[in-house]
């Protein structure tokens, strides 16, 4: 938005017809959004439907006669576990684990951290300084102290796991809403509502969300990616999801110690977390592509 | 800005100038600013070590140790006191510059820091060396055509490498070169003392677990940014009148303002960056300071954690700052400590 600050608001860069050039054709944008989208969707359904409707085995409580079935096996078409788990249904369950705390942290991140950060960007001077260095201390802290104190203080749970990981999401967010609102604040509607005498609030609700919201939904989407990675990585140090209930991150760490006799069992988790992360991301990304060429 | 030069006078050197230069305001202000950040980080550290149960006395003798026992080594070592009292007594020692012994073994920290310190460094530098030195030539390379064959496959490959997670890059990556072809050990650490090529053969893997999806990164990042420049600035079209061929306006023109913000993001990834070694030196067994810092919670040693917690805040409030500092030069309009 350089166009802004140039004197008597005079545009010197044209901008828009030379984004024009590099946007993709209309039904290419449309694709780049609706594909991972259905991916989206399809992974959602597979992890919280598919278990519903056909008859999988348990995730836990497998047979240990059955433990180290190959990939393809009568009943357990990609194979079993040390503990002789169906691989198939810890893969899907897993993912409910995965995609429940990622929507969580998110969704935390974006209304406490959207909001503060929003806020301070628009008021700006002590109070913006104040929470954006409280904010930092968030930043410097080694994320793993707080999330290992927060696992090992009442033990790992699920609940537990979303609070560690909302505590790093929301200064991530607050920046990210600080940053758009700061771009908006010298803008003429936001003198406008100054002077119609409109409450602060209604200024931040009515007229900045709706401007922000973009740029933080695609972060948030961006951020489904990264919260989905650092839940594994917890799984992976043995916090986060408790054993024995499956998460992709503690399948991978479990696999790990066979890779070489079963790669299988840290090639499906892994597999899933890379299509899932993949998807969110492509979404988050060619929403970014479409909503900003607006 | 706020002009505090009351006199005006004639601008001979360029001394003055930079002694007032906003700038350099800028970065005093924000290095006293580091101190409470500091401060509330290792308060922060040493109260949210109080509440895991257990201390290091009774994570050192054991669960088969008698009351009596934990109780004098928790005399031994301090830990009697109130939690207040010797997060204040670890604080004086550390502005002195002391930053105690490690509960478990003894060891001044300063003495057990700066080996592990060393290998971590060597990661990243590793891993942020090879990612931008393949991420830039393949990211001009991708810009010269967009939505070329170069563009379009560094695009996916970009895409897939950036989804990837790193702990899960690394058990593939040791799945084929260390089970598979056998060229690299799986896991272990040759330190630089016994040769470069042992001690580069420990450390190929884990940093190319770390660098792969930075160079996707970074990648990506760098060639949105050229093609933004190329397509958009009219200093491009200025360069192009002049008649310099096609790879002088992107490398010597456009590549030049790209990568201040290419800066920009390899300052904010720091920090993050040296949080991910953590996973990563325990999958390949590397005795560096993120396996250093899990070990200290393990056994409630503090006094270590609180050293190594430092460590990873000075880094990412530097580069934090670096990176507010490169806004305020780069882009004019942003301006600091003014409203």
């Amino acid at each position: 938005m350089a166009v802004i600050d140039t004197p008597l608001g005079v545009s010197e860069h044209p901008g828009v017809e030379h984004e024009e050039a590099v946007r993709p054709s209309r039904w290419r944008g449309k694709l780049g959004v609706w594909i991972p989208a259905g991916l989206v969707v399809l992974i959602v359904a597979a992890c919280f439907l598919a278990p519903l409707v056909f008859d999988l085995p348990k995730p836990i409580g497998g047979d240990v006669l059955d433990s180290y079935l190959p990939t393809g096996s009568p009943g357990h078409p990609l194979g079993t576990d040390g503990n002789g788990n169906d691989t198939l249904s810890r893969v899907l369950y897993g993912g409910r684990a995965s995609l429940l705390i990622a929507v969580t942290v998110n969704l935390l991140g974006l209304l406490v951290g959207g909001t503060l950060g929003a806020l301070s960007g628009q008021i700006g001077g002590a109070v913006d300084t104040t929470i954006m260095r409280l904010l930092d201390v968030l930043i410097a802290f080694p994320s793993l102290v707080l999330t290992l104190a927060v696992a090992q203080a009442p033990g790992p749970s699920m609940r537990n796991t979303i609070l560690a990981l909302a505590f790093f999401s929301i200064p991530a967010f607050a920046r990210v809403a600080r940053a758009a609102v700061l771009r908006l604040r010298s803008l003429p509607f936001m003198a406008a509502a100054e002077l119609c005498g409109t409450p602060r609030w209604r200024v931040l609700f009515r007229h900045l969300a709706p401007n922000i919201a973009p740029q933080v939904i695609t972060f948030g989407m961006l951020g489904m990616g990264i919260v989905i990675i650092i839940e594994g990585a917890l799984s992976f140090l043995g916090l986060g999801v408790p054993r024995p209930n499956p998460s992709w991150g503690n399948m991978i760490a479990d696999g790990q110690q066979s890779l070489s006799a079963t790669p299988g069992l840290v090639l499906w988790p892994s597999l899933a977390l890379l299509i899932t992360v993949l998807s969110f991301n492509l979404l988050g990304e060619n929403l970014r592509v479409r909503w900003s060429g607006r | 800005m706020t002009v505090t030069t009351a006199a005006p006078r004639p601008r001979v050197s360029r001394g003055p100038a930079l002694a007032h230069s906003p700038v350099l305001r800028l970065v005093v202000k924000r290095l006293l600013m580091a101190i409470p950040i500091l401060l509330g980080v290792t308060a922060l550290a040493f109260w949210v070590l109080s509440l895991i149960p257990g201390n290091a006395a009774q994570q050192l003798l054991g669960p088969e140790a008698t009351p009596e026992q934990v109780h004098q080594l928790e005399q031994q070592l301090g830990l009697d006191k109130p939690g207040i009292v010797r997060y204040l007594d670890w604080l004086k020692g550390a502005v002195h510059g002391d930053f105690g012994k490690s509960l478990v073994s003894g060891q001044p920290v300063s003495e057990l820091l700066p080996g592990r310190l060393a290998v971590t460094g060597e990661l990243v530098f590793l891993a942020f060396f090879v990612s931008l030195a393949v991420a830039i030539p393949v990211a001009l390379l991708a810009a010269r055509r967009p939505n070329g064959v170069v563009d379009r496959l560094s695009m996916m490959i970009g895409t897939a490498g950036l989804s990837v997670a790193n702990y899960v890059l690394a058990l593939v990556l040791v799945l084929i070169f260390a089970v598979g072809l056998g060229w690299l050990p799986a896991i272990g650490y040759e330190p630089l003392s016994s040769g470069l090529w042992a001690n580069l053969k420990t450390m190929i893997l884990p940093s190319a677990a770390i660098g792969i999806p930075l160079f996707c990164f970074y990648g990506r990042f760098l060639r949105s940014d050229l093609v933004d420049q190329m397509q958009g600035e009219d200093y491009i079209t200025t360069a192009q009148a002049k008649g310099l061929g096609p790879w002088q306006v992107l490398v010597r023109h456009a590549f030049r303002n790209s990568s201040f913000g290419l800066i920009t993001v390899v300052g904010l990834n720091l920090g993050t960056l040296i949080g991910g070694t953590v996973i990563i030196e325990q999958i390949f067994a590397l005795p560096g300071l993120g396996q250093l810092l899990l070990q200290s919670i393990n056994t409630r040693d503090f006094v270590v954690v609180l050293a190594a917690v430092v460590i990873f805040a000075v880094v990412a409030v530097l580069a934090n700052l670096i990176v507010d500092l490169l806004y305020a030069v780069l882009d004019p309009r942003i301006r600091y400590g003014s409203h």
